[in-house]
């Protein structure tokens, strides 16, 4: 069975420093491999900085990977050429992090929801092109959509214009949308009215969702009976299903990420242990430490895990990228 | 480092072209324009045409019965050499002719624009601190209508009103003819009375931008964090507005300032024409209304490499002052 | 203020949208700067005089020596000039030459230095690099002298001088600030999320750049139109006044490059031979640059009722 879509040891440095100092390299994205199905969805968590958005756009095309592949229904899309990867591009969506700057400024919600429809003949013509856009704002939960549509985004609030942005991901009915911390700017009463969009287009569309976010809690709530993957300083650490992995962390920095959620009842979180960390410092992406990256704060490091990368077993029926197993 | 070779490449890039364009413009005049000169002198002074073609040579370093590239080569040697060919209506050389008004001009240019830009740019931080208030909307006015002034309009309107109309002001000359040149305080001073208008003329019409410029970049420089917390520390508001304000708001300036004298240097053939100044502008002028074109092309030479010049010291002094550029990092 | 839309038939109402969301909103904009709204009266009062001005009032260019600068009256409102001429007729004409040539220039200036600035912004690389250097050299070479010597060159090869040729000329020498600015505006909107989430959906180059990005450019053309209008006004009665140009005796640049050999003799009334183009001229001037400084606020979405 082909996957939808696939990274093979896809590695991305990015060069910085210029005319005066001397050039650095960050490595985001470090070997890593993923496979993604029809109908799947996968979240990736981590901290800010471990590589994650970088991970989603290059599986978007967005950047290209310094060594490795990615691949579409088996192909790399480095390769692909006019009518395929037009193809590819049509079934490859981003709803991006920021509402307020995904949209044109200058141009009325229907001037950003059209060109897209009539680009890929999805509307024959103009007329088409407005009537299908004011069916995705109500599909969206925006309404009325006529009011809406000759609207400039200065006008509309954060909570509108993500959901905006989201019938306009899926206004070209792709297979495979990559989701890059889509409710982190949006006020904390609203996210699950987000949240849920998306999943009950991902139910109706059957579409494949990357969900990236920093945020545990939301992992949990949207890819509940799904997978999750854990990533840190450019590695995936741990995939499995996430309720496994959540209740049953298995590898170090999983534990630590999981017990670093905040607990609302406050007279628990008084008595929680604090996490066991050999150093609260977080190692830099320019020089990133030998062997297994995360040694220099797991408690549990032996020798070993200053030498050698650890690369993901198979445990207990998950993906675990630990010495310890 | 690296910069300023870049720089300095973008700046001989410049006067290169500027040479060919003159080269070409003279060679590909229509009607074989050498060829013309050559028949005048053959007909009119009977000489033969070697004779012809050596007059013709001496005008403008170009030899004409020479292949292109080999007159072209001919001709950028020469100008290497300073032999800028010979002024048609006088014989006398381009270069020496130019270089006698040139101190002139350079006078009254400098002046003028130091004063513009100096008042302009104090007038500038003044606005940027009151805007929005009456005093600000005002200036903004002022400074508009000094942008959209012709300088040549104004220079004729002055010397109109207050050399003809209300005799206050020497009608013509650098100096008055009764007073002979020498540092004496005469001397200076009749040169200083007869640059007046002129010089009225220039910073009526170029202040405006400086105004402007300088207020749009205060205003910028205002609402940068460090200027905030420079207030918070406590610091009186006058070393801040020099300090702070002041250095780091005339910065973008710096170059406007180098290309300003390029237009100055345009204004001059008209000021310096109508108030009779003997500088570049007017030897320009009237090189102009005589056709002598190896005068016009020596002359436009001339003001290109002192603006080339100029940016080019501009651009470096930039790089030097703005820490930025020097210590590198994530900025340019 | 306006009926519902849902009462009106559909054609007519996307009629009465446009034009209120064109003209009429942009107007109430303006002219809450009293600057702005000045300078589009200016150029309003400019452009008729331009157009009508000449088929209402006959111009007379016989001599008439004895009538010579006589002072403002009812039969000539602004006098006559050293040849008895009369100055508003001239005046009144000289608007159909010297307006269409500025706004000519302008708008050939805008195009060549917004083509410039795009494709050296958008394509980057090395013919951004080139294109940089080439630009930087012609910002540096100064105009108005280069005006000049083409301006010199011109008049003696015997090509005919029409008003593109006069358009063309004036914009050589001064698209490279344009392109320089417009390209610097292009480097930073590549970055914007809205590119990326249009280059994502697969979106043309040519769409990218004409619909996307160009929108964000409106109020940076517009102002430039207006000042490269301002310097082609000032170069093109500049080379009348020097007399490098062939012109018919009305023109304002013209009558300059009289009055300026004629300033000596002047006495009295003559002056209006001085004034009178001086101030059209500047009042232009004035009017343009008003205009241009007002002109963004037209193009920001913010201040639309919507």
């Amino acid at each position: 069975m082909v996957s939808l879509i696939a990274t093979d040891r896809v590695t991305k440095i990015f060069e910085v420093g210029g005319m005066f100092t001397a050039k650095k390299y960050i490595k985001a994205v470090d070997n890593v491999s993923l496979e993604l199905g029809e109908n799947e969805i996968l979240c990736l968590v981590g901290e800010s900085g471990c590589g994650k958005s970088t991970l989603g756009r290059l599986m978007l095309d967005l950047i290209r990977p310094s060594s490795g592949r990615v691949l579409y229904e088996g192909k790399n899309i480095c390769s692909l050429k006019g009518k395929e990867y037009k193809e590819f591009r049509r079934n490859a969506q981003l709803i991006p992090q920021d509402p307020y700057s995904t949209l044109n400024p200058m141009k009325k919600v229907v001037s950003s929801l059209m060109p897209p429809l009539l680009h890929y003949k999805i509307a024959r013509n103009r007329r088409e092109a407005r009537k299908m856009a004011a069916e995705l704002l109500t599909m969206v939960g925006l309404s009325p959509p006529e009011d809406i549509l000759e609207r400039f985004p200065c006008r509309l609030s954060g909570g509108q214009l993500q959901r905006i942005a989201i019938a306009r991901a899926i206004s070209v009915q792709p297979k495979f949308i990559v989701a890059d911390e889509a409710v982190s700017m949006i006020d904390a009463s609203l996210r699950v009215g987000i949240l849920n969009l998306m999943l009950d287009i991902q139910r109706k569309f059957k579409t494949t969702f990357l969900f990236i976010t920093h945020d545990l809690a939301i992992a949990r709530y949207f890819a509940r009976d799904r997978k999750i993957a854990v990533m840190y300083l450019g590695n995936i650490v741990e995939i499995g299903r996430t309720e496994e992995v959540i209740q049953n962390p298995l590898h170090p920095y999983t534990k630590v990420l999981v017990e670093a959620v905040p607990i609302p009842d406050p007279k628990l979180a008084r008595e929680r242990p604090l996490p066991k960390l050999k150093s609260l410092e977080i190692p830099s992406l320019i020089n990133p430490p030998p062997g297994c990256k995360f040694h220099t704060r797991c408690p549990l490091a032996e020798k070993i895990c200053k030498e050698k990368d650890p690369e993901l077993r198979l445990v207990k029926g998950r993906l675990v990228a630990c010495h310890l197993y | 480092m690296r910069w300023i070779v870049k720089r300095a490449l973008v700046a001989v890039l410049t006067i290169y072209i500027v040479i060919t364009i003159t080269f070409f413009l003279i060679r590909l005049m229509p009607g074989s324009f050498i060829e013309q000169m050559i028949y005048y002198y053959m007909n009119t002074y009977g000489y033969s045409r070697e004779e012809a073609e050596m007059e013709v040579y001496a005008l403008y370093n170009v030899m004409p019965r020479e292949p292109v590239w080999k007159q072209y080569i001919e001709y950028m040697l020469g100008l290497l050499r300073g032999d800028w060919g010979k002024c048609y209506s006088t014989g006398a050389p381009v270069l020496s002719s130019l270089l006698y008004f040139l101190p002139w001009t350079v006078f009254l240019l400098s002046i003028s624009m130091t004063i513009s830009f100096v008042i302009g740019i104090g007038l500038g931080i003044l606005m940027a601190y009151k805007r929005g208030s009456k005093l600000d909307s005002i200036a903004s006015t002022f400074a508009s209508i000094s942008q959209a002034t012709p300088n040549f309009i104004l220079g004729l309107l002055l010397l109109y009103l207050f050399a003809y109309y209300y005799p206050i002001f020497p009608k013509r000359g650098s100096y008055s003819v009764m007073v002979t040149p020498g540092f004496t305080l005469e001397f200076i001073g009749s040169v200083l009375y007869h640059s007046f208008l002129p010089m009225m003329a220039y910073v009526i019409t170029s202040i405006g931008g400086w105004m402007l410029g300088m207020r749009g970049s205060a205003i910028r420089v205002l609402g940068e964090d460090y200027v905030m917390a420079a207030e918070a520390r406590g610091l009186k508001s006058g070393r801040i507005a020099r300090t702070y304000v002041g250095r780091n708001a005339i910065l973008p300036l710096f170059t406007s300032f180098a290309i300003s004298l390029g237009y100055m240097f345009g204004g001059s053939v008209f000021i310096e024409t109508y108030f009779a100044y003997t500088g570049i502008g007017s030897t320009i002028g009237l090189a102009l209304s005589w056709r002598d074109y190896p005068l016009i092309q020596g002359g436009f030479l001339l003001i290109t490499s002192a603006v080339v010049f100029s940016v080019f010291i501009a651009d470096i002094l930039y790089g030097v002052l703005d820490p930025r550029i020097r210590v590198g990092g994530a900025y340019a | 203020m306006l009926k519902p839309t849902a009462q009106r038939p559909m054609a007519l109402s996307k009629l009465i949208d446009a034009l209120h969301y064109h003209i009429y909103e942009p107007l109430v904009l303006l002219s809450s700067d009293k600057r702005a709204l000045a300078g589009l009266i200016i150029l309003v009062v400019y452009i008729l005089m331009a157009i009508i001005g000449p088929m209402l009032i006959p111009l007379d260019l016989t001599p008439h020596p004895e009538k010579r600068y006589l002072p403002p009256s009812w039969e000539h409102p602004l006098g006559t000039d050293f040849a008895g001429r009369d100055i508003f007729a001239q005046i009144v004409h000289g608007g159909k030459d010297v307006l269409p040539v500025a706004f000519l220039a302008g708008f050939v200036t805008v195009l060549i230095g917004t083509a410039v600035g795009i494709i050296s912004g958008y394509i980057g690389g090395k013919l951004d690099t080139v294109i940089t250097t080439f630009i930087d050299v012609f910002l540096t070479i100064p105009g108005f002298p280069l005006l000049l010597i083409v301006a010199v060159w011109l008049a003696r090869s015997g090509i005919v001088i029409n008003i593109f040729i006069i358009a063309l000329l004036l914009s050589i020498t001064s698209w490279a600030g344009l392109a320089r600015s417009i390209r610097a505006q292009v480097l930073s909107l590549k970055e914007e999320a809205f590119i990326e989430a249009a280059k994502c959906l697969g979106l043309s180059k040519r769409h990218i750049v004409f619909s996307e990005i160009m929108p964000n450019l409106m109020s940076y053309i517009a102002i430039n139109f207006m000042l490269s209008s301002v310097g082609a006004v000032y170069s093109y009665t500049g080379l009348l006044a020097l007399g490098l140009i062939p012109y018919t005796p009305g023109n304002w640049g013209a009558m300059i490059h009289m009055a300026q050999a004629y300033v000596g003799t002047v006495t009295g009334a003559g002056c209006w031979y001085i004034l009178a183009p001086s101030l059209t001229i500047v009042i232009l001037q004035i009017g343009l640059v008003f205009l241009a400084n007002g002109i963004d606020k037209i193009f920001n979405p913010r201040l639309r009722e919507r």
